[in-house]
């Protein structure tokens, strides 16, 4: 913190209330905790703890969230890095009042708020909105249970940054009734655009990292590899899949990107044989 | 195989609707970025007869300037990004108060008082406190000024400023919604469509750049316990601007010039 008041301008609104946000999520809670990076008050990472009683029920989901310049008058995109099934990863997604205008963010809505939106947000029915995944219950299970073995290549391994849980439901006694019916409003929606391609690239070094980080004798980490591959390279899926016990898990990682990795590479073939044919009937 | 290549063909069906959609938003987020580059927040005075340059072939617009200059002598525009009505009023209210200490003082003290009641109402008080810091903040920078001609310069400045301008935008819209909130049996039958008062506040007025209808007027002339004159200008077939006073029968304290879809603030001769 020391080291980002001397950084940014603090007569500047936008960053003082950064650093009220800051202060006020410095202790982790049993459900959420988020903090700023050290070098950068504008992205922060946090990490969630999957609602009881639902298939993310003792998932422990770690994300980025991206400030605009103009925060609070914009609002905060949310990525998720822990696979899930309910969000796309490495994809931003951000908050507005269900069935309403994506500009229909609040300035007196917070990080805060948007961490329990989340929360709240993650058991709803995907309905097929952007950024949106409707893995099976089992699936998502799956996930959840391997989620506590995710390392953030920034923040390490995520188990120790919640506080214990204690089993409390979402919130426990700190949200009023006001901050509970405005969860209700709010639904969170991926963001379809161009940026989403170069987001992919930025993500694609860190992540690479991630994976060689983590300890070499877990079946996670090739799993890792692979699944990082799938997202970021398209050549990736001609590479066998390494054999892995749970199956399950492999089809519903590769559901959301393997259609359009797929059709790409069909379409590559297909050129090449007519390009093939064409050459064998006008040049030779 | 052929599932996989149905359900691909989906995909880039959506994908295509969803490129639409992206196309449009890119592009009204182009326009705003535009508008925000070549207009102040708040300009300077000018001259109602500035406004002549803007309709020289018009002779509608041409008859209603004419009528509009022999009641008003100067204009300060606005930036149109949806904010102009609550940027111009606090503005202009502001800026009236300066010449009487007495008025200043009054609405200083209704304004220290405002926290506690939005936090009443439910508003979160982590970031109200933060909205209200800066909004209370900016009155005192100005009132601690010696002169007056020191408090406009520093209101000007302020308002310029995307920081500062924007937070007591956002304070003066959470007001508005809390006047709304309150009263919210006399506004209900202000509100079209099968709407709550409290959703209509969430959707119209809290949020950033949502423009500002007749109702958000009147609340937000409530809650500073003032009245609002706006003068309308549009193609209208009559010879002269129509005034409305708001909230009726109040004394008008601050004039706004309303154009369709935009307020800017005028000064009586």
């Amino acid at each position: 913190m020391d080291n980002l008041q001397s950084k940014y301008n603090l007569k500047s609104p936008g960053v003082k209330r950064l650093m009220r946000e800051a202060m006020e999520l410095a202790e982790p809670t049993e459900e959420y905790h988020a903090c700023p990076l050290e070098d950068n008050l504008f992205e922060w990472h946090f990490t969630v703890r999957g609602p009881p009683g639902t298939e993310f029920d003792g998932g422990l989901y770690h994300g980025r969230i991206l400030l605009p310049t103009q925060y609070p008058m914009q609002p905060p995109n949310i990525i998720l890095l822990t696979p899930n099934g309910r969000f796309e990863v490495n994809k931003k997604i951000c908050l507005s009042i269900s069935g309403y205008h994506p500009e229909s963010w609040q300035p007196s809505w917070s990080i805060r708020t948007a961490l329990l939106a989340l929360i709240a947000f993650m058991p709803t029915p995907a309905a097929g909105t952007v950024g949106s995944l409707d893995y099976t219950p089992d699936e998502r299970k799956t996930l959840a249970r391997k989620s506590k073995n995710f390392v953030c290549h920034v923040c390490g391994s995520v188990t120790d940054k919640l506080a214990e849980n204690k089993g409390h439901r979402l919130g426990g006694n700190t949200l009023t009734a006001e901050e509970s019916t405005l969860l209700k409003q709010i639904s969170l929606k991926g963001e379809e655009d161009n940026s989403r391609l170069q987001e992919k690239r930025e993500e694609a070094a860190p992540t690479e990292l991630v994976a060689e980080s983590r300890p070499v004798d877990s079946e996670e980490c090739v799993e890792t590899v692979v699944r990082e591959r799938l997202v970021h390279e398209e050549n990736a899926v001609e590479e066998p899949l390494i054999d892995n016990h749970d199956s399950l898990l492999q089809v519903s990682i590769q559901r959301s990107n393997r259609d359009r990795v797929w059709s790409a590479v069909i379409w590559a073939i297909i050129s090449m044989i007519t390009l093939l044919v064409i050459r064998r009937f006008f040049f030779l | 195989m052929s599932e996989k290549l149905e359900l691909s063909g989906e995909q880039t069906h959506q994908e295509g609707q969803i490129n639409q959609d992206e196309l449009i938003l890119q592009q009204q987020r182009q326009i705003q970025q535009e508008i925000s580059e070549s207009t102040p927040l708040v300009g300077e005075l000018e001259l109602i007869s500035s406004l002549n340059a803007e309709y020289s072939n018009d002779e509608i617009y041409m008859q209603k300037v004419k009528d509009l200059a022999s009641k008003y002598k100067f204009i300060r525009r606005t930036r149109p990004d949806g904010n102009c009505f609550f940027r111009g009023f606090s503005y202009g209210y502001i800026e009236k108060l300066l010449s009487n200490k007495n008025e200043f003082k009054t609405f200083y003290t209704l304004a220290e008082n405002s926290k506690s009641s939005l936090v009443e109402l439910g508003f979160p008080q982590f970031t109200v406190e933060d909205f209200y810091d800066t909004f209370m903040e900016v009155l005192k920078r100005i009132s601690d000024m010696p002169t007056l001609e020191d408090a406009k310069r520093e209101l000007h400045q302020l308002f310029n400023e995307q920081g500062y301008s924007d937070y007591m935008v956002v304070y003066l819209r959470l007001l508005t919604s809390g006047q709304l909130q309150r009263e919210k049996d006399f506004y209900s039958c202000f509100i079209e469509g099968n709407r709550t008062v409290i959703d209509f506040c969430h959707q119209e007025v809290e949020p950033m750049y949502k423009e500002s209808d007749h109702i958000h007027i009147m609340a937000a002339c409530s809650a500073m316990n003032t009245g609002v004159r706006v003068v309308y200008m549009d193609r209208g077939n009559s010879k002269q601007v129509t005034e409305h006073d708001l909230p009726e029968g109040s004394t008008p304290y601050v004039h706004l010039l309303y154009r369709p879809g935009h307020y800017d603030i005028l000064y009586p001769n």
